[in-house]
């Protein structure tokens, strides 16, 4: 059997990082913009009750902030949609908060910390502040975190004929780990997409799965370094490739991806 | 849903490979043991894996964690059902779903403990396919050679049951001709310091639904299963994935929903989707954690849900609650049902909790199973629960 073509339309999108705080800011960062002076200290989105975000670790901040700018963007109520997050490096300042208590004589860890350790926190804290009850799915896929996720997305989309939210969020990693997992940036993205056949406007993208043919991951077309260090590091801001893909005005344009070893995965604009 | 299950193993304190497990199971042996890990002085119990510490020639992929998916590919016919399968339709048509909620987070773990003069991880722990939550997936492919798209689900406890309804979906849609779908998680001082923390051990062997029970034990085992659209394999068992059901809690990050909706959606979710009523399922291999607050809800659930002649049970206490790999755990032993005929009883089970009023004994029994069931609740809220069906 091969590979079916998957397709979908792109709803909304929400974006948070260090030098832009909306989709609409990053598009301009994408377009050639210069980076703002100022950056960004960590989002703190109201839809978590204050109690509560004050103890929400960045990487929950992060997504629940990009996945709320997605939903509020077209209007859409949260509970409708299915989710799946993905992060490549996960929770680092909790993994390295863990192993040095654990190293330590006392080995007594916070009960609200080690249930924020969880991959699946941004998951939970995202269900739980919307009173979304559908399924919500983490994952995880290093560098190809990226792909993988479009392609839960998109077949969980089809399959279940079912509007899915996947949101993409990697923070900077510890001092101990970042010699291994060198991300110094936070950044967060969201897209919103529903089954072909709905009625809602949106641009319309399709994937197939491409057996024994290995791509890397494309170059971006943006000049402004801070953009192009960001998708080179951070393996959520891979998506930037799709996002130039989603902004650029040529229908048929398309790009490849890598999806495993021995996998590619490439859309193309409908 | 049209998915079968070529094949299937286990690696658990109650048996390294499915002949053991079968044995321990009809025997009412138990793999718990008192807590011995290293630097851990909890009084607790625990269900480790001793033939793990044998692994030990992983080089840069080393860790506990991956050391226990090794070796639950290395029992029954895992590697030759595979290698034939990658033989006959290319590895890049293979897919990978692992599920997990530690990944190598044992590793991370011991690397600081042995942090050089200067506080960086010295050279033989520099390994950052192993310090990262999608490790267990990266390993396997590296040691099965599967080349086609590999996917890590870390939903808690969750994880290792939502990897068959992402199997499925790659099938339906040719992404993959077969998927090798796989739990694994490793005891580290991380979960059981992290569930002492919250209150949730007990210092005594666990009994699942019983009134007196006081807490869980920990465990840690792998678990794989080989997956085909149906049909299109010689080598079927007669088994076939006939449902999921996904949901969330939408209540609180560690307790369970008070009248556990969301676990009511993704039961009822699977028996739709499975196109079945409650009382065509034969039996149930519940969550059943020992913990108050789960079986309460769970219990309840069933009893509202399902008539008296579904037999339940919790197979916990011969393993403990093995976390991200609980949910392919417990499907094993929920698919081998359909095989056997051999229903295993809920051990340690002396007086039901006097609140819940359903089908579970302590007692193994025989039943000829045409459907079963398994429930995996995880942190954060997520559920998931699995259908699996013979077919003649």
């Amino acid at each position: 059997m091969n590979a079916k073509k998957l397709t979908c339309k792109v709803a909304s999108i929400g974006a948070w990082g260090s030098y832009f705080d909306s989709w609409e800011a990053l598009q301009q960062l994408l377009s050639g913009s210069a980076t703002p002076d100022i950056r960004n200290k960590g989002p703190k989105p109201t839809i978590i009750p204050p109690n509560e975000r004050r103890r929400a670790p960045l990487p929950v901040r992060l997504a629940v902030e990009s996945s709320w700018q997605a939903t509020q963007a077209a209007n859409i109520s949260p509970e409708t949609l299915t989710c799946v997050f993905v992060s490549g490096l996960g929770d680092t300042d909790l993994t390295d908060y863990m192993c040095k208590v654990l190293a330590s004589e006392h080995k007594e860890l916070s009960p609200t910390k080690f249930h924020n350790s969880v991959h699946n926190a941004p998951a939970g804290y995202w269900t739980i502040s919307t009173k979304t009850m559908t399924a919500a799915n983490s994952v995880a896929g290093f560098n190809h975190s990226v792909s993988l996720t479009l392609l839960e997305a998109m077949i969980q989309c089809e399959s279940e004929n079912v509007p899915i939210m996947m949101t993409f969020y990697d923070a900077p990693v510890t001092s101990i780990l970042q010699p291994l997992l060198s991300n110094n940036e936070a950044f967060a993205f969201s897209i919103i997409i529903y089954p072909k056949s709905s009625d809602i406007n949106g641009i319309s993208i399709s994937a197939c799965v491409n057996s024994n043919e290995y791509k890397a991951w494309p170059t971006l077309h943006s000049t402004n370094s801070d953009i192009c260090s960001l998708y080179e590091e951070n393996p959520s801001a891979k998506i930037l490739c799709l996002a130039e893909l989603l902004t650029s005005k040529k229908d048929g344009a398309g790009i490849s991806m890598p999806l495993s070893a021995a996998t590619s995965l490439s859309f193309e604009r409908n | 849903m049209n998915v079968d299950i070529i094949d299937y193993e286990s690696c658990t304190a109650a048996g390294i490979n499915m002949s053991s497990l079968r044995e321990a199971l009809q025997q009412q042996q138990s793999g718990l043991i008192k807590n011995n890990l290293p630097y851990s002085e909890l009084d607790t119990w625990i269900g480790s894996v001793p033939d793990i510490d044998k692994v030990t020639d992983l080089k840069e992929w080393q860790s506990r964690n991956n050391a226990l998916a090794a070796l639950g590919l290395e029992q029954g016919t895992l590697r030759q059902t595979l290698t034939k399968l990658i033989n006959q339709y290319g590895s890049a048509r293979i897919g990978l779903v692992m599920g997990s909620s530690t990944s190598s987070i044992d590793r991370t773990e011991t690397a600081y403990t042995d942090l050089d003069d200067t506080g960086v991880l010295k050279p033989k722990y520099q390994q950052k396919q192993v310090h990262n939550p999608h490790a267990p997936s990266l390993f396997v492919s590296h040691y099965t050679g599967i080349e086609g798209p590999a996917l890590t689900i870390n939903t808690a406890c969750s994880s290792s049951a939502k990897v068959f309804a992402t199997a499925a979906r790659w099938l339906e849609f040719g992404i993959v001709d077969a998927v090798l779908v796989g739990g694994v998680d490793t005891l580290c001082l991380s979960v059981l310091h992290g569930f002492n923390s919250l209150q949730l051990l007990s210092s005594n062997p666990c009994k699942p639904f019983d009134q007196h029970r006081d807490g869980i034990n920990l465990g840690e085992a792998s678990g794989f299963a080989i997956l085909q659209r149906g049909g299109e394999s010689s080598n079927s068992k007669g088994i076939r994935l006939a449902g999921y059901g996904e949901s969330s809690d939408a209540y609180h990050m560690s307790h369970p929903h008070p009248e556990g909706l969301g676990a009511r959606m993704s039961m009822t979710q699977a028996l739709k989707r499975g196109n079945l009523n409650p009382s065509d399922i034969d039996y149930i291999n519940l969550h059943g954690t020992s913990s108050r607050a789960n079986d309460l809800i769970e219990g309840q659930l069933i009893s509202d849900l399902f008539p008296k002649t579904t037999v339940c049970s919790s197979t916990k206490a011969w393993m403990g609650h093995t976390l991200g790999a609980a949910g392919i755990t417990e499907a094993i032993i929920a698919m081998d049902s359909l095989l056997t005929g051999f229903i295993p009883g809920s051990m340690n089970l002396d007086s039901l909790d006097h609140a819940l009023d359903f089908s579970i004994q302590a007692q193994s029994s025989s039943k000829e199973c045409k459907h079963v069931m398994t429930n995996s609740f995880g942190f954060g809220g997520n559920n998931c629960t699995l259908l699996f069906s013979k077919v003649s």
